[in-house]
This record gives structure tokens, sequence and C-alpha cells, in this order.
């Protein structure tokens, strides 16, 4: 019998288009010293750390969470890095989860950095290109990256797919709306990026294309900062809620799924994104949810795209597929609808701190379980070429 | 070889100079380095070998066929199926017709090293005989690549670069239709070989007086905007280090912009030696993208404005970003 593991602490950094102030140490050490600080418990009282960091170029440098065992006063303990793309800080979580589950430790600290916005390209004398770059490496070396493989392209494949089968939805006007909302949803996150930055369905209508089908204020953006989460296994938890007067935040369900990275009979399915669909409904399971529109408040999802998000709401069980612009025709996330959906604003609007991405969306899911009193909150990440990687955590607040 | 004629894996011109710079923020100086993290290989294409020199040598697509299931992967990215329990696969030799999986996406705005290349596709081709798809560069012989050209199941032919490295942009694919018939059924098929039609300039009528009022209430527009952008801080960073004059051409008038490390210049008439030039019959096209009240991207893509060198998509991108910080400012 596995033990319950909870949330006992989580802080975030502000997230920033550019930390000229901070390196990736000190980002660290700031989030790692608020989660302790909001858990009341000291890092002699931490067992583990599980660090979720994406890309080593970003960093400039591999294994780039081995100074921060010591900064973080981690020093002769457990120390172990997650890297699966996007999807990293709900993979992170789901193992460092798996490790207080099965009794290894008691307590753990999750977290999540990442210096995406240090490289800069000379040509255009910017920055994007070269973080677009960067994220290139990621796609398969022998076929893909010499032919202009990118992140959006990948994601862009796959949702124009989605839109060969599903011709009526993904409507350009319903994902500005959704585009729109977000943007209100991010004036409450003073961490966010862009907390003042909100548009109207018009704008973000009227914003360039930057890969087709994808507008600019469709898609998350780059960001540096940091996410921390401390986690508990159940006696240990319940003695620090007592200690804080803060509840524990359990996590009740993990599922995750990584999906063939090449298209094709047998292979991935283009128009369908798999790895959420799997990674949720095993979630599900193990957390004895049946429907999830009903069992669900909070969906605090990676979107990476505004397409994207929502394909995963479908492919999660929050609308039919076919009817992802029903979230908003049928009012399942505008206000007061059955689903707050990223009250954080999403990645698109507090932006995308890659490895801290998903940490800083179960911050906001735990943060908003207990200020709402709501029950159950969704935590998602995805990632990779082709969104080949899902990782989805169920949060329950009793 | 002299570095002038050997062809280098990093471009010149992307390499920074040593060096850095003081960013100032409440009071406090931060150091920040120019820096590059640089690693060169001979890399192994080991069992991809045969693939890769099939399309250098032959102008051959090689795919594999697993002898348990015959499924047939293409590109022959493994040489046993997972799928029959690592039953071993054959080397298949494929035609270069195919049909594309499902739509492919446009890259408009790319990373650093494909910024001279946009607009450009990437898509996955079914070869015929093939169960998997083969991700590939997709262009057009009809000038601008837009959404509609290349669709879900359109056929597409594979061409082989002149030049070719044993490198998977050794290949691209054009849609059958904008081939002869001859040329889709010849095997190995060179991109020297394809017709593919001229950027010409498209040509103004004779403006009519509503075109030249059209033309001075742009003009005035414009000369406006260049006035606000004195003042604005974040849409001046936009297009800061950035140099460029642009011919602009519309039914109305002809315009010179001019973009200077942070300033906009505007005025009248031409110029003997623009950096690129921009045509649309409508000067307002031009202005609404200026004024965020439209996409410059959008208006090229839908023809409603012409732009002479695809690789000026850079500042047509800053432009947009300089339009929407300067809304922004206005907005706040
Ligand atoms: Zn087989």
């Amino acid at each position: 019998m596995s033990r319950r593991v909870g949330i006992v602490g989580a802080a975030v950094t502000p997230f920033k288009a550019k930390w000229y102030e901070k390196t990736y140490y000190e980002l660290a050490q700031m989030a790692t010293a608020g989660a302790l600080k909001d858990a009341g418990m000291s890092v002699k009282d931490c067992d583990a750390v599980f660090y979720a960091i994406y890309n080593d170029i970003f960093e400039r440098t591999c294994i780039p969470e081995h100074p921060l065992q010591g900064i973080l006063g981690m020093q002769d303990k457990f120390g172990m890095r997650v890297s699966t793309g996007g999807a990293t800080g709900a993979y992170t979580l789901s193992a460092a989860h798996a490790y207080l589950a099965a009794g290894r430790f008691k307590t753990a600290i999750v977290c999540g950095v990442e210096k995406a916005t240090d490289c800069f390209d000379f040509m255009s004398m910017s920055a994007t290109p070269e973080v677009i770059k960067v994220i290139g490496w990621s796609g398969d070396s022998f076929f893909e990256q010499k032919i202009g493989w990118t992140a959006a392209d990948s994601y862009a494949e796959v949702v124009l797919a989605y839109m060969d089968e599903h011709p009526d939805d993904l409507k350009p006007e319903i994902t500005a709306q959704i585009s729109a909302l977000l943007s209100q949803h991010v004036k409450t996150n003073p961490f966010a990026q862009r907390q003042h930055d909100q548009v109207t369905p018009e704008e973000v209508m009227n914003s360039r294309i930057v890969v087709y089908p994808f507008k600019e204020l469709e898609i998350c953006v780059y960001t540096e900062g940091a996410a921390v989460l401390i986690l508990a296994e159940e006696e240990t938890a319940l003695a620090i809620s007592k200690n804080t007067g803060t509840p524990v935040v359990w996590i009740t369900g993990v599922g995750e799924a990584n999906e063939h990275s090449f298209a094709g009979k047998n292979h991935k399915v283009m128009p369908r994104i798999m790895s959420d669909h799997l990674a949720a409904y095993r979630a599900y399971e193990m957390a004895g949810i049946k429907d999830p529109l009903e069992a669900i408040d909070i969906v605090e999802l990676h979107d990476a795209f505004v397409h994207q998000l929502e394909i995963t709401m479908a492919e999660m069980g929050f609308c039919p597929l076919g009817r992802g612009d029903s979230l908003i025709e049928d009012g399942i996330i505008t206000p007061g609808g059955k689903i707050l959906c990223n009250p954080c604003g999403g990645l698109i609007y507090s932006g995308h701190a890659v490895g801290a991405s998903n940490i800083m969306s179960a911050w906001s899911g735990r943060n908003e379980l207990i200020a709402r009193g709501l029950r159950r909150a969704l935590v998602h990440g995805t990632g990779s070429t082709i969104a080949q990687y899902g990782a989805v955590e169920i949060l329950e607040h009793d | 070889m002299s570095p002038e004629t050997r062809k280098m894996i990093i471009p010149l011109e992307a390499l920074p100079e040593v060096g850095g710079h003081i960013q100032t923020i409440d009071g406090q100086d931060y150091l920040v380095l120019n820096d590059a993290m640089f690693t060169f290989y001979q890399r192994s294409q080991g069992e991809f070998s045969a693939f890769f020199l099939a399309l250098r040598d032959k102008k051959k697509l090689l795919g594999c066929k697993c002898t348990k299931c015959g499924i047939v992967r293409v590109p022959p990215f493994l040489t046993r199926c997972p799928d029959c329990d690592f039953a071993p696969t054959e080397t298949v030799e494929m035609g270069d017709v195919g049909r594309m999986l499902c739509t492919p996406p446009i890259t408009y705005f790319a990373n650093s090293l494909f910024q001279g290349q946009v607009p450009f596709g990437r898509g996955r081709l079914v070869l015929d005989g093939a169960d998997t798809a083969l991700s590939i560069n997709i262009y057009t012989t009809k000038g601008i690549l837009v959404p509609g050209i290349v669709k879900k199941d359109t056929e597409m032919k594979v061409v082989f670069r002149d030049e070719r490295n044993g490198e998977i942009t050794d290949i691209f694919c054009v849609p059958a239709s904008e081939l002869t018939p001859e040329q889709v059924a010849k095997p190995g098929l060179l991109e020297s070989e394809l017709d593919w039609e001229a950027a010409v300039e498209p040509a103004l009528g004779a403006p009519t007086a509503d075109d030249e009022a059209k033309f001075n209430a742009g003009l005035a527009e414009l000369s406006a905007l260049a006035e606000e952008m004195k003042g604005a801080e974040r849409a001046r960073r936009d297009i800061a280090g950035w140099h460029r004059v642009v011919q602009v051409k519309s039914a109305g008038g002809f315009l010179v912009l001019e973009i200077d490390d942070g300033d906009l210049r505007v005025r009248q008439g031409s110029t003997d030696k623009p950096d690129f030039t921009l045509v649309c019959t409508d000067i307002s096209t031009l202005v609404n993208g200026m004024a965020y009240r439209g996409s410059l991207t959008q208006a090229i893509i839908t023809k409603d404005l012409w732009i002479s060198l695809n690789r000026e998509f850079t500042t047509i991108f800053k432009l947009e970003r300089m339009a929407r910080s300067l809304a922004r400012t206005k907005k706040v």
C-alpha cells in the first residue's frame, strides 16, 4: 500500500522576459526559500530534491542542477533531475510523488527553474529566434532539425491534422476569445510576465501569424523564473499542516504517456494528442474519477498554443473531440462555467519558464483550491515533438 | 580554401564579437557577456548511411519493410520492428511521389538559422507504398507559400537539390499539380529542372483622385506614428540596432520608410538604393499594419502586400512588434 503524498508548501519567483539581475542559481534559491517558508520548514528537514530543468543549452551547461545541490543546502542528500521537454515540470512532480509514495523519503523539494532567454541571435539582434533555435535542437537530429523543425511547427502539425478531421472546430473567433479570457485571468497573478497585458479578441485576431495557423497572441511566451513545491508523505504532511495552519493539498492521481515520435500507420496518430488522453485517464483511474467534468473544478493546463489547449481539454474529457469550441460556446470555461481553466493566466500570459512552468501551474492549482475552497484541480504538462509527451496530476483538497 | 570560399557550418554573420554590455536596472549595474556554446562533430550516420548515400549519389529514397508484419517505414529509422518483437527489416526502394498525411504548417517567423528561408512548409509525406510519413520541406514554384496550396492528401513530388551532401536537406517536395506529367514521372527530378516563377514586382495602374487622397491620409498617419515613436521607449527597443531603408509603392504615391536604430522616419518619394521594396495598391494595407489594426504578415499572405525579398520578413516582424508596442503604450 503506497503512502498518501501532499503539497505542504509552494512558491514562485516573478516570471520575467529576462532576469538580468539573477542567474538560475539564485532564482532556484529564491523559490526554494519561499516554498520552505510557506511550509514553515527548514531545508534541514528535507530528504530529497527533484530538479525540473528542461534544456542544458538554455542554462549554458550540462547537468545544470549540480551547483544547485549545495546552493539549496541539500548537499549529501538525494538529488535527481528530470528533463522531458515541455512536460518536464509535471513529470518531475510525478517522479517525486513516486519516491515519497514508495516510502523512500518523508519530504522532498520539487524545484523547477529555467533561464530561457539568455540566448541571443546576433543577426536579428533579438533573443526570440535564438530561443526557438535552442528548442529546435530538441527535434530529431537525423531527419528533422535541418529542415527547420520547431516546437511551434510540430504542434501546428497536430493542430492542422485535427482540423483536417474537424474542419468546423477551433474557429479563429473562439481561439481569440480563449486567449482574451486568459488575459483576464492573469490580472490576479502578480508573478506573471504579462499581468497587465489584457487583450481583446479583435487584437488576437489581428495579431500576426507566426507559424500557420498560430497567431502571436495565441502562443506561450518564453520566460525566466523558478517554481518550487514542498511535498511530504501523509503523516509528515499532516504535522506540517497543523503547524502552518494551511491545509494539505493531496496528489491523488498521477498519469503519464509518451507517444511515438514518427507518424503514420501504427505510429503517432496525428489528429490526436493521445499522450494527454492516456495521461489524464490514468490519473483519473488512480484518483477514482469517473466524470472529469463533474469531479474537477480547476484545470491548470499547459497551453503552449490556444488550439492545443482546446484539443487537450477534449482529450482529457471536458468536451467531445471535434467540439473544442464548446469550451466557450457552451460556457464550460467562461466565467461561472464548470471549469476554472488556467486561473494563473496559463503559460500564454504567465510565461513559459519551461522546467518551472508546470510546477508554477501546480503552485497556482494548489493555492486556488485553498483560496476558493474548491475540491479538485488537474495539473497538466505537454512536451516534445508533435505533443508526444503528456503528464497529469490530480490535486485534492479535503 | 580561404574562409571566403569555404561553406561554413555556422554562418560568419551569426558569430558574436568578444565583448558585452552593462544593463542598468533600478540604479544597479548588471554585466551581460557575449558568449557561445559550441561543439563540432564528425557525426556518424550509422545505420542511416545507406539512406543518406542513396539521396546523395543515386537520387533515390529508401525505406525499410518488416519481414514479419510487412509495414514499410520511410525514412528507415530502425532496423528491427519493435511491433514484431524486433523482427529484422529489409531495405526497399521507394518511388518519389506520395500524398500529405495531413495539412502542413507554414513557418513565417523562423528560428535564427532559417530566417533567410521563410516562409517555408514542413509536413509529412507518405510515399506511395509506405505506411509511415517522411518529414519534408514543402515549397511552391508559384510564389510565396500560403495556406491552402498544400493540404491533407495533396499529391506531392520529391525533388532533389542539385548540390547534395547526404543530408535530409538534399530533398524537398512540391505539389505534383505544378509539374508536367513527364516531370512527375521522372525519377530523381532536380531542383534546376523546375520552373520557378520569378518574383515580379506588381504593376500599379495610373492613380485616381481617390488613390491620391488615400495616399495623403496614409502618409499623414505614418508621419504622426513616426513622431509618436520618439517617446515610445518599448516600441523603440523593437527596432533597436536595426537599419533598413524601405521603398513603399502604392497606387496613390510612393514613400520611403527608414528604420534607424529605434528611430522611424517617413518621407514621400523614392530612393535609389532601398534595402527592399513593398508594394500595395492601397496604402492603408501598410498603414493598418503599422497602426496595429491589421497584420502585415497576413497582408503578405493574402497578397495585398508584396515584398521584394522574403528574407526581409525579419524586418516585417520587427515592424509588427513595434506596432503592437506602440499601440500598447497608447492603451496604458
Ligand atoms: Zn513488424
